[in-house]
């Protein structure tokens, strides 16, 4: 397990630094002045010889590349163009939004997702598999966006129960510290907690669910065919025959071993799951790094671009290490793999 | 009689229909003995073990006189039920042990399934440990001395000799009365074969059990086999106790067989043909009516294609119109 977790953290170093490498060249790929692209300073402004002395600028790409990291490390990712915000502190705030309903759907998805695939799979070819399956497909195929301003439409206009956009009603003024708006409450301790978390809680309802939807069906469809496949492996027999009944069995056999290649496939799933929080921040207004990044793509704010696409990058990274770890960690088999090879 | 099988029939839907897989098969099985049951792959073999197993899943279509197993009909038995026989009083082990064991669970853990709850008592965690020390002597009565380091390991990390050994260890953990076996050693090296056979006959002279083995190599049962039944196709043969059914055939299916087996080829003149028979198994599709060694038996005659009687002669049994070694 030692030499697995080393090797994939040094894969996961070179994999990083790739990818700083990569941003770091987008502020010259960029149009303008890379001074301006990876700093936010603007050439007519009397700190912009000093900045670009202090990013390396007046010597080699190797040079220019180092001075990058070290400023990335400091935390002084640059200013955004448009208001001159420090594009590192915006970022922290808003991944917190982002990570927020990231994990609430998660969250949301992961029970009915694999409590429906576990019977869908304990009745192959019946009614209930057909109707949890085309369930899953019709619920798969529907565009996100498309179904997140249908629920706006129906439930927070037409039926009115669930505000329409935003993270929280505006007159708490909550100050965005993490950018989880549940924490934020937490700490700003307002007069009425229980009012600012019905808020909040109302203003979840709807991105959380949208969210939510595709992943589930993603993961009913997973649990479904590892079940299926599990449940026909020898040691399922094996465990009847010891005269345990058929839901010890499926406890402590089927459904470990079936999440297992659920777990496989986990990374996938959170890469989807990205990219849908993204679409829907634009469209709930939530203020996450999705939403940020948008903006800033129309309007070439370059150096929120490069955070936005470093720190997305990242979290795909990590997550799909960490998934990794978690899977040679749990599932002793697939450790075995790994060790045989040279 | 420990477990009395009469004309179990078990059939299933093919692309052309239903057909029966098992047809009408008798067998018994008397309290402590060691009875294996010969045939090909796909001659239902496992299918019976797995019937009396309660294995069957809703496509096979199981129908008996009766499954008694000490007077109580298997087949009709609710799963709760069920549960209190099978794993305590029948047990069974398979062949290819490895792919019988979770992948995901240490062994230990595996093994203290097999300990009931009702048969610890006092708070959880003197059940804990009451649990751990059955896990222990377990392994220990199968001759794994370091039971530590078996414990903690997993499945992949076992010899095709070892995992049997922890098969069997987990079905022998209630004493049962019947040990079903189904092909234990057909994947193992001689040696590993003949650990494993000797394992098992010192549970049954230990706890007196019964045991069903179950072989497809007529030269490799289990040497302490009292009682042997020949299936073919579906079928049964032939049934009588080991010695003489191996000398003196009356059926030309166990004869076909035997000739087939090393020792009589090796009488065998050079340049000769072996003694096999023509033809191949049927497939489901294509049983013959009748008696289905027919097409394939060097003595059919006409009358073949009727479904000979179970005729029984003294302490034997076959079924067949034109039985061979009768004269005396």
């Amino acid at each position: 397990m030692t030499r697995y977790l080393l090797r994939q953290i040094t894969l996961l170093f070179f994999t990083l630094l790739a990818l700083s490498l990569f941003t770091f060249c987008l502020s010259y790929w960029f149009a303008g002045s890379a001074v301006t692209n990876s700093s936010g300073i603007f050439p007519d402004d009397p700190s912009y010889a000093t900045i670009a002395t202090a990013r390396g600028f007046d010597g080699g790409y190797f040079g220019q590349y180092i001075a990058y990291l070290r400023h990335l490390f400091a935390g002084d990712w640059g200013r955004s163009l448009l208001d001159g915000a420090p594009v590192f502190e915006q970022l922290i705030v808003r991944f917190g939004a982002s990570l927020e309903i990231m994990l609430l759907a998660l969250l949301v998805a992961w029970f009915p997702g694999v409590a429906f695939g576990v019977l869908a799979a304990l009745k192959p070819g019946r009614s209930v598999d057909n109707t949890i399956l085309g369930m899953s497909i019709s619920g798969y195929s529907i565009p996100v966006f498309w179904f997140a301003q249908l629920a706006i439409l129906l439930v927070a206009v037409q039926w009115g129960l669930t505000p329409i956009a935003g993270q929280i009603n505006p007159l708490f003024d909550i100050p965005a510290v993490t950018g989880s708006i549940l924490i934020d409450i937490a700490l700003a301790q307002p007069a009425n907690p229980q009012a600012a978390y019905y808020s909040a809680f109302m203003h979840m309802i709807l991105p959380v669910t949208v969210l939510a939807i595709m992943p589930m069906m993603l993961l009913i469809r997973l649990t479904r065919n590892s079940m299926l496949d599990v449940l026909n492996k020898n040691y399922i027999v094996s465990s009847y025959a010891k005269g345990m009944s058929t839901r010890r069995v499926l406890w402590s056999h089927a459904l470990p071993n079936a999440m297992q290649q659920v777990i496989r496939q986990l990374s996938n799933l959170i890469s989807l799951l990205i990219a849908n929080t993204f679409i829907l921040e634009v469209i709930f207004s939530w203020p996450g790094i999705g939403n940020w990044l948008v903006r800033s793509i129309y309007e070439r704010d370059y150096p929120v671009i490069q955070g936005g696409l470093l720190i997305i990058g990242s979290l795909i990274l990590v997550t799909h290490v960490l998934l990794n770890l978690f899977h040679a960690w749990r599932y002793p088999q697939v450790r075995k793999d790994l060790y045989a090879a040279p | 009689m420990l477990l009395d099988i009469r004309n179990l029939t078990i059939r299933t839907k093919t692309n052309i229909g239903t057909v029966n897989v098992l047809d009408k098969v008798n067998l018994q099985i008397h309290e402590g003995e060691i009875h294996t049951l010969v045939g090909e792959s796909g001659s239902g073999k496992s299918l019976i073990a797995r019937a009396i197993m309660g294995f069957l899943s809703e496509r096979w279509d199981v129908t008996a006189d009766r499954v008694w197993f000490e007077g109580k009909d298997l087949l009709s038995l609710s799963a709760a039920e069920r549960r209190d026989i099978i794993g305590v009083d029948i047990a069974m082990i398979f062949q290819d042990a490895k792919s019988y064991l979770d992948p995901n669970l240490t062994i230990g853990e595996q093994l203290s399934e097999a300990v009931l709850d009702r048969d610890l008592d006092g708070s959880w965690w003197q059940r804990s440990k009451q649990r751990k020390e059955r896990v222990i002597s377990l392994l220990h009565r199968v001759g794994i001395k370091n039971h530590k380091a078996m414990m903690q390991s997993y499945a992949h990390e076992l010899s095709e000799g070892a995992a049997q050994k922890i098969m069997i260890a987990s079905a022998i953990a209630h004493r049962p009365k019947l040990l079903i076996a189904d092909e234990p050693t057909s994947t193992m090296e001689p040696a590993t074969r003949q650990q494993i056979y000797r394992l098992l006959a010192q549970f049954h002279a230990r706890y007196g059990m019964s045991m069903l083995m179950i072989s497809q190599d007529l030269g490799a049962i289990m040497p302490q086999t009292e009682r042997i039944s020949m299936i073919y196709s579906g079928q049964l043969m032939e049934t009588g106790p080991a010695e003489p059914l191996l000398q003196k055939p009356y059926h030309p299916y166990t004869e076909a067989l035997l000739n087939t087996s090393l020792y009589r080829q090796a009488e065998s003149q050079p340049r000769t043909k072996l003694p096999t028979l023509p033809g191949v198994e049927p497939t489901l599709q294509h049983l013959p009516i009748g008696c289905r060694l027919g097409p394939r038996c060097p003595y059919a005659k006409p009358e073949c294609i009727k479904t000979p009687k179970t005729l029984k002669l003294r302490d034997r049994m076959y079924a067949c119109h034109h039985p061979v070694n009768l004269e005396d």
